[in-house]
């Protein structure tokens, strides 16, 4: 079909002279017994926000059970040696402040945000929940059985169960390949086990504090070592696991949700961590394709053609793999013509260099967006535990603009080819087969699956 | 106690447009806003959906700005850009570095002075929409329970009482007559207000509204429908069935007082009390003590965005061992501990402090962490178009933190009745049959 005429807007103001972005001063210490301090003063609201990492998370518990750090995470504010679970929660609305615990593939954290004005007693509960956690037997057995509901409940979700198959296809064996425990690891939980990831996790030598907020940084410094001096522990023994296969060939995993009235597609293949030396070029490539409203995809198979609200694509770095994704919710009758699109679009990066006006408006897009990390103490937070947990260098922040902006079109086409591997993506396509498997068969080998996971024939 | 106060100016242009800046240099980054006294209550009957699929449309081009150029010249500036549709306003927001804010007012300024959209741009964007419901509601657990579930079963005003992302023959029926009438009725200067906020002098970015928006012609004041209620004297209730999901749902509303009386700070104080998440009394008592249900929560959303009938409502997702009837009862007890004893002195000092804590966020808050000063935006918009009076943001916290005990278990008592309430039952479909139903101690 002939493409659309893009018309060009008239008299649109030009960009007045960028004004400079500044980065606040971090402050960085090591306290005697290990525990890493960044912190950085932002005065916005007469509040501040704060994560206290352990850099071990679901992946190295794995051995002992799927999800087991998130279990230990969600246990571990449910009661202390010196409170129990309601007094714990009473006492951080008495002072303002919420709280919430987690774990990912490879880091546990407790997040809060609270007043300035009460600092120190919201670092004392968290100083608490890191160090005596007591583990009550029926608050344990509580969050077992509402974690059994919520794995359940996840496994109706079309975005969840495309994703997680997304995973289980690029990963496999490896702990990344499991986002979520089935019903039957959840049951099999044991309160021992939690303790014993707890006491080998939540060290001051694994631990990284990062707190952002309006407060004196020096003063803020004299009192997390008054409440975190005494807590010892050692880092824990590194887990290895085997490197995941790279699957080779395009094939197509269709999971079976009966009544399904749309079909969530992901493709994806392996990529980069953040450490490596393309990270920067593959995310302007992630963002000429799919990654913006402004981009590719989103404006062909969105503002042209409506097969979908939702088209996306993005960049997704764990800390030992990463890899390259793009997803979209689209009409059952238009399965095979998205993948179509996304295919076209993927090949087009790779075959034709991107024109420099576009490529320009792609590097003020991502040099642009990076700096609203700065106008909010969450966003400031989220982007100082990337740099941190990732261990990039120091001056990531006031490097990244010039580096997107150094990027030339022939760097984004040796991107594209090595990243956006089209010929080995692997398509998981959620909906309900009668109307979508003959579709799904144009690109490549079918597997079936249900729900739960289980191959159909 | 450290107290927040939010510099800004304002002014009203001869056309009627309200502008709001409120300057701050925390960031060379400006979120612009300009939000339309239009939301789904005032959608014309026949058209449910209409207004959030007009707001889909004011993307769509304006006189010099053609399709697809809105988008590309704010993300092209190093911004991010969205819509959304609400009860009793609409809202069009960027988040740009501050060398960009002339090219978003003109931007907002081409489209509020000429929207150009043909008859492809609809289809396209109607296709878009149905996507759209599909992913958030028909093809979700849960998906739309309970605010699209809940109005037709509590409300008899159709302004109120309609679906609001709209029923898919209305949304097909829509015509491109439809929608220059509405942008003709609706968007008109003096029935909107524009905001800056970050980096932007005041009398900076109130020269540049009246460059851009100056000479935009006012319109005729838009008609209201009349949104409120009939009095209600019966507990209403309703059933929808649940596809995908396997636990039994249900939602329980009361219809909250009118905004800025002294009821109304009381209930929302009340409002924290009950589902203040884990420390609020449903989630202890249903979720963490009795164990009937998975989630207990929900309240009062949005509390200063709305203009007309509105509830606070109970989100329950409960055990299938536990009947319906054992769950509401469970409920019931909660409501009625607190209407026979009210909170403690203890209780209310956490309550507002908590409040307060949380109105700081919203002020900050972004948008998905990157749309910095949404809810500021957000707050001075509507106390502008509903109160006439921005600056409430500097002040509004102070009757809530006067809040008495006493006026807490007067409004349980008076706004908390099962005659003034709303059930919506949602019912797996494929339920787990329960291994024995409990009843609840």
């Amino acid at each position: 079909m002939a493409a659309r005429v893009v018309e060009v807007a008239n008299g649109v103001p030009g960009l007045a002279a960028e004004r400079a972005v500044t980065w606040p001063k971090r402050t960085r210490a090591q306290l005697s017994n290990g525990l890493e301090v960044i912190l950085a003063e932002a005065h916005s609201i007469p509040k501040f926000h704060g994560e206290l990492f352990f850099r071990s998370g679901n992946a190295a518990a794995a051995h002992r059970g799927p999800g087991l750090a998130e279990m230990t995470a969600t246990v571990v504010r449910t009661g202390t040696r010196k409170r129990a679970s309601r007094q714990i929660e009473e006492d951080l609305r008495r002072i303002g402040a919420d709280l919430s615990s987690g774990a990912g593939a490879d880091t546990s954290a407790i997040s809060f945000a609270g007043l300035s004005e009460f600092a120190e007693p919201l670092l004392g509960l968290v100083n608490e929940l890191v160090r005596e956690a007591a583990f009550p037997d029926a608050e344990f057995e509580r969050e077992r059985r509402q974690k059994l509901e919520e794995v359940k409940l996840e496994r109706t979700q079309p975005g969840f169960v495309a994703s997680a198959r997304l995973r289980k296809v690029l990963f496999g064996a490896h702990p990344y390949g499991e986002v979520s425990p089935s019903e039957e690891q959840v049951a099999a939980y044991k309160r021992e086990d939690l303790q014993v990831i707890y006491r080998e996790f939540y060290t001051p030598e694994n631990g990284l504090l990062l707190l952002v907020g309006d407060f004196d940084a020096a003063g803020m410094l004299k009192t997390i070592e008054k409440v975190f001096g005494a807590w010892t522990g050692k880092k824990p023994e590194p887990t290895a696991a085997a490197a995941p296969a790279n699957p080779r060939g395009r094939r197509v995993y269709l999971v079976h949700l009966p009544g399904a009235v749309q079909t969530q597609i992901v493709a994806g293949c392996h990529a980069i961590t953040r450490k490596h030396p393309d990270w920067v070029k593959l995310g302007l490539t992630n963002s000429l394709y799919g990654g913006a409203f402004n981009s590719r995809l989103v404006m062909n198979i969105r503002e042209d053609k409506g097969y979908t609200y939702s088209p996306r694509s993005g960049v997704h770095a764990l800390r030992q793999h990463g890899y390259f994704s793009v997803s979209a919710a689209v009409r059952n009758d238009v399965v095979a013509a998205s993948l179509t699109e996304m295919f076209y679009e993927m090949d087009k990066l790779r075959s034709v260099p991107v024109p420099v006006p576009e490529l320009a408006d792609a590097q003020n897009y991502l040099s642009g967006v990076f700096s609203m990390g700065l106008a909010t103490q969450d966003g400031l937070l989220s982007q100082l535990s990337t740099v941190a947990l990732n261990e990039l260098p120091d001056d990531y922040l006031e490097t990244y603009r010039p580096r997107v902006r150094a990027l030339k079109p022939e760097d984004l086409l040796a991107t594209a080819r090595k990243y956006l591997d089209s010929a080995n993506m692997q398509v998981v396509v959620v909906g309900d087969r009668a109307q979508i498997e003959e579709q799904a068969s144009l690109f490549g080998e079918v597997e079936v699956y249900d729900a739960q996971g289980k191959r159909m024939d | 106690m450290k107290r927040l106060q939010i510099a800004m100016e304002s002014a009203k242009l001869a056309n009627g447009l309200n502008v709001v800046v409120a300057p701050d240099t925390t960031a060379p980054v400006v979120t612009v806003g300009v939000y339309y006294k239009i939301g789904f209550r005032l959608e014309p009957q026949g058209r449910s959906g209409f207004a959030h699929l007009f707001e889909h449309m004011m993307f769509q081009g304006s006189a010099n700005a053609p399709k697809m150029q809105h988008i590309k010249l704010v993300n092209s500036s190093g911004g991010m850009l969205n819509g959304s549709t609400s009860y009793d306003v609409t809202n069009y927001y960027e988040a740009v570095p501050s060398n960009a804010l002339e090219r978003v007012l003109w931007l907002e300024a081409d489209r509020m002075r000429a929207l150009k959209v043909d008859d492809e741009n609809l289809k396209n964007q109607r296709d878009v929409v149905k996507e759209e419901v599909r992913v958030n509601v028909m093809n979700q657990p849960y998906g739309g329970f309970p605010w699209l579930d809940m109005p037709p079963v509590a409300f008899r005003n159709w302004a109120n009482a309609h679906n609001f992302y709209g029923d898919f023959a209305d949304l097909d029926a829509a015509d491109l007559a439809d929608v220059q009438a509405f942008f003709k009725t609706y968007y008109v200067p003096n029935n909107a207000v524009l905001l800056m906020l970050g980096d932007v002098k005041a009398e900076e970015g109130i020269a540049l509204a009246k460059k851009y928006f100056g000479e935009i012609s006012a319109g005729a004041p838009p008609p209201f429908a009349d949104p409120s209620e009939p009095e209600q004297g019966e507990e209403r209730r309703g059933n929808v069935e649940e596809k995908f999901g396997t636990l039994p749902a249900m939602a329980i509303g009361y219809v909250i007082p009118k905004r800025r009386t002294a009821d109304w700070c009381a209930m929302a104080l009340l409002d924290q009390a009950l589902h203040g998440g884990r420390a609020g009394r449903m989630h202890r008592e249903l979720v963490i003590e009795k164990q009937i249900a998975v989630e207990a929560g929900g309240g009062i959303d949005d509390i200063f965005g709305y203009n007309g009938p509105t509830q606070m409502t109970t989100r329950v997702l409960h055990k299938p061992e536990y009947s319906s009837q054992a769950t509401l009862e469970a409920f019931d007890a909660v409501v009625r501990e607190v209407q026979e004893n009210g909170i403690s002195a203890d209780e209310l000092e956490q309550l507002k402090v908590k409040w307060r804590s949380d109105y700081y966020a919203t002020l900050e808050g972004g948008r998905g962490g990157y749309m910095p000063r949404y809810g500021l935006m957000h707050l001075l918009a509507c106390f502008t178009l509903f109160d006439n009076e921005p600056q409430l943001a500097n002040t509004i916290l102070d009757g809530f933190l006067a809040v008495s005990r006493e006026e807490i278990q007067a409004v349980a008592k008076k706004y908390l009745r099962n005659e003034k309430r709303a059930i919506v039952f949602r019912t797996p479909v494929k339920a787990a049959l329960p291994a024995g139903a409990k009843e609840a101690a």
